[in-house]
């Protein structure tokens, strides 16, 4: 028995890999494909543009992953955006410091992930329950903050981070590495990141081995909330208002993207590198319709057939091994 | 501070070691029960202690009350002369105690490292050192003399060889007391005999060691004492080497050994079923006739293709050649769905994974094959379903409050007879048993016994599968032996010494098998 088990491990991890790079081929793919077909794509305008596009996403979707690894789901996500927005623009117009303001602002998208922490572990509410009334409250909180309007940030250096760029990558593009470099060694290198995932495949083996389980998952609710914030102070400063209605659908297209990226909604299996690619490739998916001119509900329709055929694969590839 | 203990107490059973823990009127009680009456039992260092009882004795609970996975209702624990509270598993762990659970509590997704170090992770500087704890998981196991790759994902692994981890991974917590709750039913002989070997080498190294275990011929292969549990009170503590299996059991059930296996002959009727050569995945050339009145045993080593035959025979597999037979006529069996519109009934080997809805009441998973002829057009008849439920649970004699409380609430025993006992009312005219006592008392084993005569009385003939060989052996009519997907050889009732078939289950040279039979 021992013996099958030793020969299966090696072409395994080197499947694992060429998965990896599948969906990074895939990219590459769509990107060449794109660049000849359409004149404007290749162009450093676009370039830019779709990688501030796909950066909101590809933040929010290292959040997600880290909940749907212990078996979690965050729908809430979208909402803490578009909340997030108001209370930063409510701040900023305060007069406060723009450094306070938005560390106020990821203090929110922590607390709210405490809250839904508290209702999993000492309400006995199911993940889905919790965040799906967040995810209704805070709109219905945020429209009741700012009667239905949008507030207008005066801040021009806020706004003006949005369209900077670093070495020719916008802003934005960085706070995605910012997030991913700390989110990989977190998730892959950290005795927290393995709890995560003890908790996604056995809570009951991770609570008799003496991990925290209540506290792993307060942690990845928290991360989730406080990434969400930090997208809806990108995202404040990108569309230069506070709106609560804003980032609408966010969190599916976040829990899509990791779902692409490999993630399973069943717990214990994710990556920080799939839910980026996978952002990525929804974005480009977007992008170079537009580009394209394809009718833009055909987009939606396009959208869905790919993710269905994406994991469908994916699931090939586990069930092949 | 073991070594000591060693020192001066260098004779093994009947000297008194130093008291490590005392349970000093322990007691456990839930709304409506009494699962664990007051005891007093005080357990010494270095010693292997076997508790044994039937389930629902208390020994579950017992366990759990010493590994802080539930908090006691009174009594005292007293722990290297000092009272623990007990609270929380991190506590118990942190003064040394650890327990290898039945099933594998373990996470399947992680590596079996990742595994061994789960909640101790070794790091520097907030990194974890994975290169180092795969060489040191590998640098354990080797040293247990267990052949596992440390860095292979612990899912990959049979549940015996996750087993063994699990018991690895007990060893190397600064354990002084380590409990082992039925570890070997899911392991092969030769996985046993490494896990005998692990008990045996932590003995010696000062650390207590209790030993739950269905399996009496177990027990007094490795016990020093061995205390019995009966509804929730300690009926007796005995030294090993004063006792035998009769006197236990005794304690145990209050009824005799020779009415456990209890084996009526019926005069064999028509052929049921007969395969001519069915090869397919896991075996190959397996010719069995099964006829109105007999049992059929299938024993051999985990593995060695009984579970594949028997799963392709109910069609869940495809067969790669040869042919069945049902009553005389040639059929194909493509699907579950033909094996049971035949009159196959399968009681699958996991009753957790394959044989129940948990979380669905007694009642319903009872009449799961059934609702057919219970329902009349669209609707389910609320009447028949309440009716055909009592009865079987009646007939069966499920202990359930009612046929609404929920499978999962049930003991094991129960549960199981569930798996098997549903089938009944569908009136299967071949059934087919994996391992239908795997973790199961001798009270209900019995009873499971007994259904068997039922169903054979009714006209039934049935495949038993077990790596249990007092089981087939005291049960088969006839038996067959299989090894490496091959059947090696076939007795009748009784026909063969338990040594002959083990050496042809084996067939290789078996180094000095633990167990004398």
């Amino acid at each position: 028995m021992s013996t099958e088990a030793i020969p299966a491990e090696k072409p395994k991890r080197n499947f694992n890999a060429l998965f990896g790079l599948t969906l990074l081929g895939l990219l590459l793919l769509m990107w060449i494909v794109l660049a000849f077909a359409t004149p404007s794509f290749a162009t450093a305008l676009n370039i830019t543009n779709l990688l501030r596009q796909g950066s909101l996403i590809a933040i929010l979707a290292v959040g997600q992953t880290f909940v749907i690894i212990t078996g979690g789901i965050d729908l809430s996500v979208g909402a803490i955006v578009g909340f997030t927005t108001v209370i930063v623009a409510l701040l900023i117009n305060a007069g406060w410091p723009i450094w306070a303001a938005v560390f106020v602002t990821l203090l929110v998208g922590v607390a709210i992930g405490l809250f839904h922490g508290f209702g999993i572990v000492k309400m006995g509410l199911p993940p889905f329950i919790i965040t799906l009334a967040t995810m209704t409250s805070l709109r219905g909180i945020g429209l009741l903050m700012t009667n239905g309007n949008s507030i207008s940030i005066n801040s021009d250096p806020f706004q003006a981070f949005s369209r900077g760029s670093l070495a020719g990558i916008p802003y934005l593009f960085w706070m995605v590495i910012l997030v991913a470099v700390p989110s990989y060694i977190f998730l892959h290198h950290t005795r927290w990141g393995r709890y995560l995932f003890s908790v996604g495949s056995n809570a009951e083996a991770a609570r008799l081995s003496g991990v925290n389980v209540p506290r792993t998952i307060y942690m990845a609710y928290v991360l989730s909330g406080l990434l969400a914030a930090f997208v809806g102070v990108l995202l404040a400063s990108r569309i230069g208002i506070g709106n609560p209605t804003q980032g609408d659908t966010y969190e599916l297209q976040a829990i899509a993207s990791s779902v692409i990226g490999g993630t399973s909604l069943f717990g214990a299996i994710g990556s920080v590198h799939g839910p980026l690619i996978g952002s990525f490739i929804l974005s480009t998916i977007n992008n170079g319709a537009n580009l394209l001119n394809v009718n833009t509900f055909w987009q939606r329709v396009i959208t869905g057939a790919l993710i269905i055929v994406i994991v469908y694969f994916d699931g090939l590839r586990r069930r092949g091994k | 501070m073991t070594s000591t203990a060693q020192d001066l107490h260098p004779a093994p059973t009947l000297q008194p070691g130093r008291t490590i823990l005392e349970l000093n009127g322990l007691e456990k009680r839930y709304p409506g029960t009494h699962a664990l009456k007051p005891v007093h039992l005080a357990f010494k260092a270095g010693e292997i202690h076997a508790i044994v009882g039937e389930n629902g004795a208390g020994k579950s609970t017992l366990i759990k009350l010493l590994t802080g996975v539930m908090p006691r209702t009174s009594g005292e624990v007293i722990w290297e002369g000092k009272p623990a509270a007990l609270a929380t598993p991190y506590e118990a762990m942190a003064l040394g105690i650890n327990a290898v659970h039945q099933e594998v509590v373990l996470c399947r997704h992680l590596t079996v490292a990742a595994n061994m170090f789960l909640g101790e992770e070794e790091s520097r500087f907030g990194l974890l050192q994975q290169r180092a704890m795969v060489k040191e998981a590998q640098k354990i196991i080797d040293g247990l003399g267990f052949d596992l790759p440390a860095h292979v994902v612990l899912g990959d692994l049979t549940i015996g060889q996750q087993q063994l981890i699990a018991a690895a991974r007990a060893t190397v917590r600064g354990t002084k007391f380590l409990i082992f709750d039925e570890p070997t039913a899911y392991l092969t002989r030769k996985e046993a005999d490494q896990l005998f070997k692990l008990i045996r080498r932590l003995k010696g190294e000062g650390v207590t060691i209790i030993y739950i275990s269905h399996r009496m011929e177990e027990v007094f292969e490795l016990a020093d004492r061995v205390s019995v549990l009966r509804d929730g009170t300690l009926v007796g503590t005995r030294n090993i080497a004063e006792t035998d299996e009769p006197e236990l059991v005794k304690l145990m059930i209050n009824r005799s050994i020779e009415q456990i296996y209890h084996k009526e002959h019926f005069t064999p009727g028509a052929t049921i079923v007969e395969t001519r050569n069915l090869s397919g995945k896991g075996f190959e050339n397996v010719s069995v006739t099964v006829r109105a009145g007999e049992i059929i045993g299938l024993y051999g080593l985990i593995g060695a293709g009984r579970s594949e035959f028997v799963t392709t025979l109910y069609g869940r597999h495809k067969k790669s050649a040869g042919q069945i037979f049902w009553q005389g006529k040639e059929v194909q069996v493509n699907s579950e769905h033909d094996a049971i519109r035949l009159g196959m009934a399968l009681a699958p080997e996991s009753r957790r994974d394959q044989g129940l809805c948990l979380n669905l009441p007694v009642g319903m998973n009872l009449n799961l094959p059934i609702y057919k002829r219970i329902s009349s057009n669209l609707l389910i008849s609320g009447a028949k379903e309440k009716v055909e439920a009592d009865r079987q649970i009646a007939d069966l004699r499920i202990k359930t409050p009612t046929r609404n409380a929920l499978a999962s609430s049930l003991s094991g025993g129960n549960q199981q007879k569930i798996v098997i006992g549903k089938w009944l009312a569908h009136g299967a005219k071949l059934f087919i048993f994996d391992e239908p006592t795997v973790g199961v008392d001798v009270g209900t084993k019995a009873e499971i016994y007994r259904l068997f005569s039922t169903l054979l009385s009714k006209g039934a003939g049935i495949i038993l599968i077990s790596s249990y060989l007092p089981e087939v052996y005291e049960l088969a009519d006839t038996l067959h032996v299989f090894r490496r997907g091959k059947l090696v050889a076939t007795h009748g009732f009784r026909t063969a010494s338990h040594e002959d078939i083990l050496g042809q289950a084996l067939a290789e040279k078996q180094e000095k098998s633990g167990g004398q039979k």
